[in-house]
Formats: structure tokens, sequence, C-alpha cells
């Protein structure tokens, strides 16, 4: 088994054993929608808009939760000392830690369409499935950044209180596009007008993956 | 003679101006083995961080296999095994899970096999299976052990490898560290007082205040083990 597939599945065990990303993510979004929900008026909850900035606000709010669960495994017992002593590419370990990241937001912003469907009215149908690449592509992006940036603050003694700091206004670009995107997919508007909005998620997903992969190394050791 | 494997110069290291090693210089040969004894806050464990390159020297240079220990590269980090204060290992993985994790990183060819004659060395195979956040603090040790040896390193680099440990813990860390004196690997552990080591040709030195000085004058000592002088000029 290469190293690769090797962390991603030590993650994946944890997360089976411990379910401490999924669960804060999921009742992380549970909880914004409710909130949400209650909020706004309900002349408008039907609204694709609302749905779309709520599910979104929910998938930000429990990605960082989410990544500050991630590297805590690594960081008890000082495993994170382990995997830089050891000859893993530190390139490799960021793009594994950002695969298994993925695979729980991508776990998690299912249960939240789940709940954003039943919380705002909406349908099971085909707009769901247009829903589908602008979560995915939000979810690589925000997994990606945040990775780095967990593994840049977790070592700081404010290293919780950092990371949202950071992350959520690098991420802001990012957000009004799949904002956007979401809404215009579950409005029902034809895909085109949605393209320019994944387009920028896109040129953002590769920023911040290619930031990770280059950066990575300089910021997960000790000082 | 052989090459030295570590090799420090003018090595310091100051936290938030607090100097916790000033001016060391070490020479360590290929196949050799030695002791850093020391009080708490003697500066041990830092100076083990700096040569396995996890913390970045203030001054000086440390270099592992002629390599810059800030620059070391996977083929280098393969060689070193390591055992700090902090076992490395994941509490929600069995001990076998751990060890094949590592052994996958090591890109260990078969590490369902090697792990398990792993367990079996340090007196674990009964508990192969029993998550590490069941463990006590020896066993973890033990399993620390285990988990730096694995890739059969040649050079250990091993923080108070005997802490926690009971007595047929300390027996069979010591057992490893003489095997592996013996298979040519170097040896570089740190404790708060001299460990004897049977078998095992040491060399011992003191660190304190920052600095190393020859402990005990080799007159002095000759019970296990034979003491040279590491000290750098």
């Amino acid at each position: 088994m290469s190293a690769f597939a090797a962390v991603i599945r030590k993650d994946l065990r944890l997360e089976l054993r411990g379910g401490q990303s999924t669960i804060a993510l999921l009742a992380m979004s549970m909880l914004v929608l409710v909130v949400l929900v209650f909020a706004l008026d309900a002349a408008r909850v039907r609204s694709a808009d609302t749905a779309a900035g709520a599910l979104w606000v929910a998938m930000v709010f429990s990605g960082v939760v989410g990544a500050t669960r991630a590297l805590s495994a690594e960081r008890e017992n000082g495993a994170i000392r382990g995997l830089i002593l050891s000859p893993l590419d530190p390139a490799v370990l960021y793009a594994a830690k950002l695969a298994a990241a993925f695979i729980f937001m991508a776990v998690a912003e299912a249960g939240a369409v789940i709940l954003m469907v039943l919380f705002f009215n909406l349908e099971f149908n085909a707009s769901l499935i247009r829903l589908t690449p602008v979560l995915m592509l939000g979810a690589l992006g925000f997994s990606a950044l945040a990775t780095l940036l967990s593994a840049a603050t977790g070592h700081t003694r404010a290293g919780d209180m950092l990371l949202p700091i950071l992350a959520v206004p690098m991420f802001v670009p990012a957000l009004i596009a799949g904002v956007k995107a979401s809404s215009a997919a579950l409005s029902g508007a034809p895909l085109a007008s949605m393209g320019d909005w994944l387009r920028i998620m896109v040129a953002f997903d590769v920023l911040f993956i290619t930031a990770g992969y280059l950066l990575f190394e300089h910021v997960v050791g000790e000082d | 003679m052989s090459a030295p494997v570590v090799e420090t110069h003018a090595l310091a290291k100051t936290y938030r101006q607090a100097p916790v090693l000033n001016d060391v210089n070490l020479r360590l040969l290929a196949g050799r083995g030695a002791f850093v004894i020391g009080g708490n806050g003697a500066g041990k464990s830092t100076f083990l961080r700096l040569l396995a390159g996890l913390e970045a020297p203030s001054a000086g240079r440390a270099l592992v296999f002629g390599q810059d220990t800030r620059k070391l590269g996977s083929r280098y980090r393969r060689r070193i095994g390591m055992m700090g204060h902090q076992s490395f290992l994941y509490p929600n993985l069995t001990a076998r899970e751990n060890l094949e994790f590592y052994g996958a990183l090591y890109s260990i060819a078969d590490p369902v096999s090697v792990a398990t004659t792993w367990l079996e060395r340090v007196g674990l195979a009964r508990f192969a299976d029993t998550r590490i956040r069941a463990f006590s603090r020896g066993m973890e040790q033990r399993l620390s052990a285990a988990r730096a040896m694995l890739a059969e390193p040649t050079l250990l680099l091993l923080d108070e490898p005997f802490a926690a440990l009971d007595v047929e813990g300390v027996s069979t860390v010591s057992a490893l560290i003489v095997s592996a004196l013996e298979r040519g690997a170097s040896v570089l552990a740190t404790a708060h007082a001299f460990s004897e080591l049977q078998g095992a040709e040491l060399e011992v030195f003191e660190l304190s205040h920052g600095r190393f000085t020859p402990y005990p004058p080799q007159e002095e000592f000759r019970r296990g083990g034979r003491i040279r002088s590491l000290l750098g000029r």
C-alpha cells in the first residue's frame, strides 16, 4: 500500500471509530440551518436564494469545525512528528490529508443538503443533481484551504481561534461564487448561467490546492 | 575511520532569549552508541529534536549523514528512528494497526508480518489488537520503541527510552538497542542518569548549562560499558 493510501485509510479508520469530524460537521450544519430557518422571514424561506445562502453558511461554519478536528488526531501523542520524521513527502501528506478532509466534508454536505431540503420546503428533484458539482468544488476548495491553515495554526496556542479568522476571509470569493451557483442550480436556471461562477470556483480550488502543495511542508513543522 | 553519522558545530538553541544549548560540538561515528545524561531542562530533548530536524538551531549547524538536519531528504529520514517523550502513536488505532501504518510510510515490503515480528520482540503480541488508548504508559513506550526501530534505521535517536518501563521493559528495550548497535546502527540516547546497557559499548557525556562535559571520568566508571570521550573540539 502506498503511503498516500495508508494515510487516507488511517484517517478514515479513525473517523469511523471516533466520528468526530463528520459528527461535528453535521451537528454544526443542522444548528446553522435550524437557526436560519427560524430567523428568516417565513415568506422567503422557500426561495432557492435563501436556501443556497443558508447551505453555504452551514458549510463554511461546519467546515471550520471539521478542519479543526482534522489535524487534532495528529497532534495527540505527537503523531504529527512521526509523520514529519518519516520518509513521507510533505506534499503527499498534504494530498492525503486533503483527500480525507474532502471525503468527510462531502459526506457531511450530503446530510446538510437533505436537511436544507426538509427545512426550506424544497423538493427532492433534478436540481439537487445540478447542485452536486457546485458543492463538490466548494468542499474541495475549502478542504484544501483549511488543511493548509490548520497545519499552520494547529501548533500555536490560539490555533482554534486563528483558523476561522484566516480561513473565512480567504474563502469569501469562492463562497460568493458558490452561493450564486447553488442558487442558480436550485432555481432551475440553465447550466450556462452557472458557468462563470463554476469557473471562479475552479480557479480558487486550483489556487488553494497549489498553495497547499507548495507551502504545507513549511508550515506543518514545529517552529 | 568511519564517517561521523552525527556532527554538530557550535550548535546553540535559545527559546525566548533563554539559552538551552550553547556551543555544542559533537561527533558520533557510525556504529557507535552514546548516552547524553542531564537533569530536567538540561536541553537533552531539544538536542535530539535539533538532530531530527524537528526544530531549527538558533546558531551553529547540525549534520546527520553529512546533511543539514533542516534539509533532510526522505532517503535520509528513512534511516532515522526516533523515540520522543510522546509516542507518535494513534490512540484509537490498535498496536498492530499503528505498526502497519508506519510500516507503509517507510515502504516496508510486508508491513503485516514485520508488525507481527516487532510486537513479539517487544512482548506485546497478546495486545496486538488492543487500541493504544487502553495501554499503560510502559506498554506504549515499548510499542514506541518498536515503531522507532521498525524500518531498521541506521541512526536511533532515543529520548529517555527507559522512561515508564518496568524491569522487564527495560531489559527488552535494552536488548533492542544492543541489537541495533550490533547490526551497525548508531544510537544516541538521553536519560536523567546513566542507565547501564549490558554488553553495549557506550560513550557517555553530560549536558549541563547548555554544554557537554565528560561524564563520568573514564577511570571512575567501568561497570557495564566502556566510556570514551565524545566531545568535539
